[in-house]
Order: structure tokens, then sequence, then C-alpha cells
């Protein structure tokens, strides 16, 4: 089959996140932000070739604001599934992408275990499933950060769980 | 009218599905990342095979789910529906079952298409790198979770030339199921 | 005839420099790649309004006495040169080269072990540049 026209369940990408979480904050117990950096790393390299064959057959963006229109419907719905909800910016550098359902945190099941998470203090049922989805966040933001690094945006991305499966994600273009 | 659907086709037909690309470069990136981190390419090549142990204990549980297969009887069976079935219900792929052994211990899965490396070619640099290993993983982690002890390695890769890809299955023992297999490390 | 063509990075670094004449032209088609970046970097500004600003193909970026000078840019600035001695080369066939060739790269970008802004080395890449190159002009698609 040609690349680039193959399906497969849906299921390995899953697995393979989850895996892959689970890995480096093993790996690195008790450093789970050099884990999240590795993850994020990860993520990065695969969102700089997804836009590479993304944006192959379209015109060149003309500014900041196109591209970003670009993250929220185009590569938002081939990555994950639908768009982006809600998109804010203070028209200096900083935009904040919302979605009510991100597509990665409804598929992760409740028996994921947890991936090394440090105990907060805030250790309510719902402070510590935030911080455990957090750390499956940190691939998607390294994609996100990738894609629009190789547009021409340099930035970095952040992205905070509000109530699950719902989460934004902050990107603050580098000036 | 087509003939009926054959299992691993259902299987594949009833599941959600992503284009394989994302999966695919995300498992390269894994791969290039891990080279970073690990001197060694054969530490690498043994921790993509424990990820893949680690999906494939997870993954049995929605194959059995999902797959409608009734209980294999023996490990000639067990490979027949991890190829037909299992591998196209995940990968959307069929290897042959083939290279048996006399004592029906030891088998091959064959095949020439292969999601995990579309796009990838192998530097000089790497020829030591098992780039598939997850794979080896996958099937041991699965199979044990349905009692079955075994050896899995990569035997003929075509990123390094070979015209096919060959896995290698070695059934070591079967573990009675009243007596779950515990791992002591 | 192509004489040359060339793959350039977003940091306008060289990731593929191919001539095919018999001579040791390496250092003139440098040099013509060189001079070409200036003229695509003029060309491909991004510019609000007006039609065919913002096209990938940035036509002939300019003519010497034996050659022309095509180039085309992608979205994530990586910049495709073409050197031409058929000085009446179609527009359709030169659209076309580019169009095979910019996949060809994004097909070797897909690479896992490619580092994005280092030298195209991939021998895949090099031949299906190749018969990219050897099929210019030869097909109306």
């Amino acid at each position: 089959m040609p690349p680039g026209s193959r399906e497969i369940a849906e299921s390995c990408l899953d697995l393979l996140n989850i895996e892959l979480v689970r890995s480096y904050s093993e790996q690195l117990k008790g450093r789970p932000e050099l884990a999240g950096r590795r993850v994020e790393a990860i993520g990065f390299q695969v969102g700089q070739q997804l836009v590479e064959r993304a944006t192959k057959e379209r015109p060149r963006f003309a500014d900041h604001l196109e591209v970003i229109k670009f993250i929220c419907k185009d590569l938002w719905s081939d990555v994950f599934k639908k768009q982006v909800d809600n998109l804010k910016t203070n028209h200096r550098g900083t935009f904040v992408l919302q979605d009510t359902r991100f597509r990665w945190l409804t598929r992760l099941s409740s028996d994921v275990p947890p991936p090394g998470t440090p105990v907060s203090p805030s250790d309510t049922p719902a402070a510590r499933a935030s911080a455990e989805a957090g750390a499956y966040l940190y691939f998607p933001c390294g994609l996100i950060r990738g894609a629009l690094t190789n547009l021409g945006i340099p930035c970095t991305v952040s992205a905070e769980v509000n109530q699950l499966p719902a989460c934004s994600f902050t990107i603050k273009i580098k000036p | 009218m087509k003939a009926a659907l054959r299992p691993g086709d259902a299987a594949f037909a009833n599941v959600e599905k992503v284009n394989a690309e994302l999966f695919t470069l995300t498992y390269g990136a894994v791969v290039r990342q891990l080279l970073t981190d690990h001197e060694d390419v054969d530490d690498v090549n043994k921790q993509l095979d424990s990820m893949g142990y680690n999906i494939g204990i997870r993954l049995i549980d929605e194959f059995l789910a999902k797959s409608n297969s009734a209980k294999c009887a023996d490990f000639r069976e067990t490979a027949d529906v991890i190829a037909k079935v299992g591998f196209k219900m995940f990968l959307g792929v069929s290897p042959t079952v083939a290279n048996w052994s006399p004592d029906g211990k030891e088998c091959s899965l064959l095949m020439d298409d292969n999601p995990l490396v579309d796009f990838v070619e192998l530097p000089d640099t790497c020829q030591g790198l098992s780039y598939c290993s997850i794979l080896c993983g996958v099937l041991r982690g699965a199979l044990e979770m349905i009692s079955m002890r075994t050896e899995v390695r990569i035997v003929k890769d075509m990123l390094k030339g070979d015209d096919v890809y060959e896995i290698r299955m070695r059934l070591i023992e079967t573990v009675p199921e009243e007596l779950p297999y515990k791992d002591d490390e | 005839m192509i004489v040359c063509v060339g793959v350039v990075g977003q940091a306008n670094n060289p990731l593929f420099i191919q001539s095919y004449t018999e001579g040791d032209d390496a250092l003139k088609f440098h040099h013509v790649v060189h001079c070409a970046l200036d003229v695509i970097e003029e060309k491909a500004t991004p510019k609000k309004g007006g039609t065919g600003y913002n096209e990938t193909y940035l036509g002939l970026l300019y003519p010497t006495e034996d050659y022309k000078v095509y180039g085309y840019v992608s979205n994530t600035r990586v910049k495709f040169i073409m050197v031409s001695d058929d000085l009446d080369a179609k527009e359709a066939d030169v659209r076309g080269f580019f169009k095979r060739f910019h996949a060809a790269y994004v097909d070797a970008a897909l690479n896992p072990f490619h580092v994005p802004g280092k030298r195209l080395a991939s021998p895949t890449f090099a031949a299906r540049v190749n018969g990219i190159v050897n099929g210019f002009g030869k097909s109306t698609a």
C-alpha cells in the first residue's frame, strides 16, 4: 500500500502514546520534567514532519494568523479528529486554543496507571486526574511547537487541563 | 457480491481507525529519541522490545474483546490467529505463517508490507538497529497474557536489504491458567 | 535539458545540489544557486492582496545567457531551484517538475533519521530526483 493512504487501528497510537509516557517516567524516575522534555522532543519531530506533508498542496501562508488558523482547523482535524473549539488571542503574540473534548484525553481510559505522577499537595481526585492527564500533553505540545516552528513561527507551547477531557494550549510566539 | 468478510477484515472494520502516518511518524521519532538517549544501539533494541512488551500486555484485552476469536487449541492455531486476525485488526496487514519447526513450537511470520517502516531509510551508522523490535515485544507480552511464554526475534529485515520481514516466534512453555505466570525479576 | 537542481534549507544552507553536465561545474552552479536565493528572498516575501502572490511556484528567477533559473518555495521555507538550458521550456512542465521535486523532498523529510536542516544524504531521494530530472519535458502531466 502506498505510504500516506493506509489506515491502522487508532488504539495502536493510543497504546504507543501511553507507553511512551510510562516508559520515560520510569526511566527518569523522580525527574518528571526531564521525562516531559524527552516526550515533547518526540512530539516536536512529529509536528515538524506532519506539516511538511500537510502544507504540500497549499499556497504559502500570508501571515501568522493564517498559520494559527491552519493549525486549529486542518492539522487539528488530521491529528485529533476535530477542530479546535475556541481560539483567543491578545493580539500581542499569544494564542489560546481551547478544545472541549480533546481526543487524546477522551481516549485515555481510567485504568491507565499514573505515569510517575508526583504527589501534589492538592491531592483531590480531580487534581490528581488533571496531573496524570498533564503527562500526556507533552507530546501534543511538542507536536504543535514543531508544526509552528517549521512554518516559521518559533514559539513556546504549554497546556492546561481544565475539566477532563477539556484542555487548552497556550502558544506564545517568540519575538 | 463479495464473499463474507474474513475474521481479520471483520475485526479491522470494527475498530476506530486513524491515518497510519501519525503512528508511523510517532514511532520513528521514538526510535530516533532513543538513539539519542542510549549510546549502545543494542540498548535501543532492548528498550523498543520492552516498550512493545508493555503494549502487548494491554493490547490483548482489546484483541479478546473485539476479535471474536475462539480460544486457540495450540500454538499452531494461535500463530494463525495472530497473523490473520491480530495483525490485520491493529495494523491492517496480514503476515503469512511459515517455516514451522518439526515439533510445532517454532514458526515465522512473514510480511513484505509493514506500516512501521513507511518512509524509513536506515542510515549506515544504524545497521545494528532492529527497527521493528517493538513488534517482538508486543507479541511476547500479548502471548504471555494468554499463558504462553515465548521468545520472539526478528531474523529478516527489509530495511537491511532482506526481501521480507521475518519474525521468528518460539514457544518456551505453556503456563497452566490456574497458576498465573509471575515474572520474578 | 535540466543542468542543475538544488534544495536549500531554511537558513539558506544547501541540502542537496546536483548538476547534470559533463564538465566540472560544481562551483559555477553553487554560484547560480546562491544568486537564485537572493531573488527567491525578494519574490517570496508574503504580500497581502493581489493574485498569485502566495504561490509556492515562483517562476523564472532570472535568465543568463545560457540558462534559465527557476524557483519554488515550500510553506516550510525550503527552497527548490532548477536550472535549465532549454530557453523555451513550457511553464506547465516547469510547474510539474517542481511539484514532483517537492513531493520527493517531503517523503525524504518523513524519514525519521533525516535531521531537518541537514544535507539530504538518502540514496533513494537522489535516485528519485534523477528520475524526475530525466522525465522533464517528456510528459505533459
